[in-house]
């Protein structure tokens, strides 16, 4: 894309971009972090990641505000308006993003507290490091522009949905085999429950961008997973988009 | 009242069979008929060398409603040098389309080719067609003065003539011929002031002289002036470019109104004004059309890198 002639427009539309970048690698780190505290229990690690949260709020309350200046004084239009408001919407999604890891660590706080739960907390890892992924490869596709990553990552959310229905099964079973690990196994359901939140989060970012680039929603039918039948868990197929 | 400066439909319907000598001519070359069915599909605006901006395949989106001005590679030559090349443009009813583009681009001598102005500057010359309901405005049998009475125009600077407020609106319809009496002159006088917004502002000083008035006042008078012999299309140069916030605000919700009676197709370096008052835009380039469409569109998501270049600040 050609320069803007006023050179000082251009500057401050790729300062928001840089910003949510770095934001989006902050959320990254503590997305990895959060499962890695729950892994290794770490108990400083986790309070790390519950600090560090204030800096993705500040973040995204920084972005928001480069942005409606942006608005205010140069009017964007046409693929600048996008990319602004693409800015706005993707630090709201990490913001979120944000708060999911933070509630995952405060419970890998908990968890520390008691007995390992070696296999279950190995499942959690595995689920985390895919949505870890997934995350790192649609802020990829945000600031290299690239179409066809962000609508890879848009078709793959079917493999957290799988990923969250297997733990379900996984922690059911063995709270019905020892009620004593209900409390624990409760934690650990909530935190894959976040994790597929993230998951969503991420597909949300992928339509941004590709809205961003072309001006159109993405369109046709995103594969998901569907629970099944003897799954009591109401709410796989209720995720919000 | 209506000008017949065009043959009536009558005249065409009982004709039979088309004088050859009536087929359309410009500088001696025989130009193809613009019939309204086939003149859709031939307003494709030309697009084949443009690089898509988006992958999207979407198709040009033609005006909707009936096209009061058809233009088919209209190009303009001043003294031999070529200011615009072959645009062809459908000008929608009761629309306001707006030209934009760089200085120099060709939009407001598209414009001028419109009513006619080119005729008046030496060395000028317009090849291609343009009709208006269908008629050619330049066959040698129409008149460019009542042409110029149905199709008005406003400049940049406000021109009032150096009388009194009633004169200048007064003064169309007397040299048409279209008032036979002084009640009748004060009815078409008060009519224009008010659908031009500045009745309640003029009411109690008709008889001064109108170079009293604000540029905001004058602009909205030489509206009115323009009105006051009932054209059906108006043409505006820059309307706004001389007026403050207020004033330009004035005129923008006045052209608003005055699109559910006219025709309105204005030029304008303002994007944003482009992107208030407008309903359809043409984006032109170096003497060229380069993109029209929907104003929310061209807005949104143009399919031209040009056009995307140019509305969002790029163009080198």
């Amino acid at each position: 894309m050609n320069q803007h002639t006023v050179k000082a427009y251009g500057d401050e539309l790729n300062q928001i971009t840089a910003e949510v970048a770095r934001m989006g690698g902050l959320a990254e780190a503590q997305v990895a972090d959060a499962i890695d505290s729950v892994a290794r229990r770490d108990i400083a690690l986790a309070r790390a990641v519950v600090e560090r949260d204030l800096k993705l709020d500040a973040l995204h309350r920084d972005i928001e505000k480069k942005a409606i200046r942006l608005i205010a004084l140069r009017q964007p239009v046409a693929s600048d308006l996008r990319r602004t408001l693409g800015a706005m919407k993707i630090a709201t999604d990490l913001e979120r993003t944000g708060d999911l890891a933070k509630n995952i660590a405060k419970r890998a706080l908990i968890l520390a507290e008691g007995e390992p739960m070696q296999p279950l907390t190995r499942s959690i890892e595995r689920m985390g490091r895919l949505v870890s992924t997934r995350l790192r490869d649609v802020l990829d596709a945000y600031t290299a522009s690239e179409l066809d990553r962000a609508v890879a990552v848009w078709q793959t959310d079917d493999e957290v949905d799988e990923h969250y229905n297997a733990l379900f099964r996984e922690l059911l079973t063995y709270m019905m085999g020892d009620p004593r690990t209900i409390g624990a196994c409760t934690h650990l359901l909530f935190m894959a429950k976040n994790l597929e939140r993230i998951g969503d989060h991420a597909t949300n970012i992928a339509e941004t961008v590709h809205y961003e680039i072309t001006g159109e929603d993405i369109v046709g039918e995103r594969p998901r997973a569907q629970p099944t039948a003897e799954d009591s868990d109401p709410t796989p197929n209720l995720s919000t988009h | 009242m209506k000008f017949r400066i065009f043959r009536s439909a009558e005249d065409q319907t009982g004709a039979g069979p088309v004088d050859p000598t009536e087929t359309p001519r410009m500088g001696g070359q025989v130009l193809p008929e613009v019939t309204p069915s086939k003149g859709r599909a031939a307003a494709e605006p030309r697009l084949e060398d443009a690089t898509p901006v988006s992958n999207a395949t979407v198709v040009d989106s033609p005006p909707v409603g009936p096209i009061k001005i058809a233009a088919r590679d209209v190009s303009v030559f001043y003294e031999g040098k070529q200011a615009l090349y072959d645009v062809s443009l459908d000008i929608p009813d009761k629309t306001v389309t707006a030209l934009i583009g760089p200085s120099g681009c060709g939009k407001s001598t598209f414009l001028r080719t419109m009513n006619r102005m080119n005729d008046t500057i030496a060395g000028a010359k317009v090849t291609g067609r343009i009709a208006m309901d269908d008629e050619d405005i330049n066959d040698r049998s129409i008149d460019p003065v009542l042409l110029r009475a149905r199709v008005g125009m406003v400049f940049q600077r406000p021109n009032p003539f150096p009388k009194s407020i009633y004169e200048n609106v007064a003064y169309g319809p007397k040299i048409h011929g279209l008032v036979s009496s002084k009640a009748e002159m004060d009815e078409v006088v008060e009519k224009a002031l008010k659908r031009a917004g500045l009745w309640e502002e003029v009411a109690d000083r008709l008889q001064s002289s109108a170079m009293g008035l604000s540029g905001g006042q004058q602009q909205r008078l030489v509206i009115a002036r323009a009105i006051a012999v009932n054209p059906e299309v108006i043409l505006m140069d820059e309307p706004c470019s001389a007026l403050d916030p207020i004033a330009t605000a004035r005129i923008e919700e006045l052209i608003d109104e005055l699109r559910e009676r006219f025709c309105i197709v204005i030029v304008t370096h303002s994007m944003a004004q482009a992107a208030r008052v407008s309903q359809r835009t043409a984006f032109f380039h170096m003497g060229r059309l380069v993109e029209t469409g929907d104003t929310e569109d061209i807005f949104q998501n143009p399919r031209e890198r040009r056009t995307l270049d140019y509305i969002t600040g790029r163009f080198g």
